[in-house]
């Protein structure tokens, strides 16, 4: 399977050739909870996830809600 | 007791719950639930395989009848704050953002020109503004007249347990501002979270002081009790303070004195 490197959450990382912004989550290990999607620096909305395809080189970042004050 | 009103919002409760430094999810789950807030905040940070227990979302989704507040603590800078603002709302859903802009890791204290930048921009963009200030009069009374549905002042650091240092500044803030004053950081015993509903208050804000206790639901019930206390004494009338003893028995007539 080809992959393309990309940044995920400040790591670099092989994904799928091919991938979408859909796919990240799975990618990255999350469960079925909500998370925000960054992908170079711009929010990829859920239903717009699916038609984002991922290129060599892009910085996404998976985002949560992490306990704070 | 009538009801705090944030932006179109309306809550009976007057605390407001940080979620950091629990030691457990699950004591944070029992701390809020114990509570009884309905208004708990929370921090946008990078998804960690290797940490799922630091995703809030889902216990906090189990929750019933809490609304989140996603601060922006981390930005340094308005820009920063707004960005992290609005991928909040999107995760969220919900309006309500903590502004918290404090460059400096070591005192943490908030930066008033970018914080009134950032609520400046996030007034704009719909949000349900509640910027974490220095206790400044002069700085709440401008985040007022942009727009905010609040200004929260800080009793002292974050997470220093030194209480309510800022007092004064603080019932000044009181005394000029037509919305809710609410304080945030630094306090460390419910007496001081009764203090300031006593002064004025519309709400406190706490964190460490129930995250950090030995028991953190039974502290969180204690907070929750102070603050109606305090909310209950200002609106029952405290006494003036008087210089002087004021006798309460008859200095008179006592045994056998004639007079």
């Amino acid at each position: 399977m080809a992959t393309i490197p990309i940044i995920l959450n400040g790591e670099r990382s092989e994904i799928p050739s091919g991938s979408s912004a859909a796919d990240i989550p799975l990618l990255a290990g999350v469960g079925n909870q909500p998370v925000a999607i960054v992908v170079n620096g711009v929010v990829v909305h859920p239903l717009d996830r699916s038609s984002l395809i991922l290129s060599e080189h892009d910085e996404v970042e998976v985002l949560v809600f992490a306990g704070g004050g | 007791m009538d009801s705090l009103q944030l932006g179109s919002y309306t809550f009976s409760s007057r605390l407001i719950l940080g979620t950091g430094k629990f030691s457990s999810t699950k004591a944070m789950v029992e701390a809020i639930k114990a509570s009884g807030t309905q208004l708990v905040t929370v921090a946008l940070r990078r998804f960690n395989r290797d940490r799922m227990e630091d995703d809030l979302f889902g216990p906090l989704s189990e929750i019933g009848g809490i609304t989140l507040m996603p601060n922006t603590s981390g930005a340094a800078t308005a820009i920063e704050a707004v960005r992290a603002a609005h991928i909040s709302r999107d995760l969220s859903g919900s309006p309500f953002v903590k502004v918290e802009i404090h460059p400096n890791p070591h005192h943490l204290m908030p930066d008033p020109i970018e914080t009134w930048e950032a609520c400046r921009i996030l007034v704009r963009d719909g949000f349900i503004v509640m910027p974490y200030i220095p206790a400044d009069p002069v700085l709440a009374r401008r985040l007022e007249d942009i727009g905010c549905a609040s200004v929260m002042p800080l009793g002292s650091a974050i997470g220093s347990g030194q209480g309510l240092s800022t007092a004064e500044m603080v019932r000044i803030i009181i005394r000029d501002s037509a919305i809710p004053v609410i304080v945030d950081a630094g306090l460390r015993s419910p007496s001081e979270a009764c203090a300031s509903m006593e002064m004025g208050c519309s709400a406190v804000l706490v964190n460490s002081a129930v995250a950090v206790a030995g028991d953190p639901a039974a502290m969180a019930s204690a907070f929750a009790r102070a603050v109606e206390a305090g909310l209950q004494a200002r609106r029952a009338g405290l006494m003036p303070r008087s210089g002087m003893a004021v006798a309460t028995s008859p200095l008179t007539s006592f045994l056998g004195r004639s007079s």
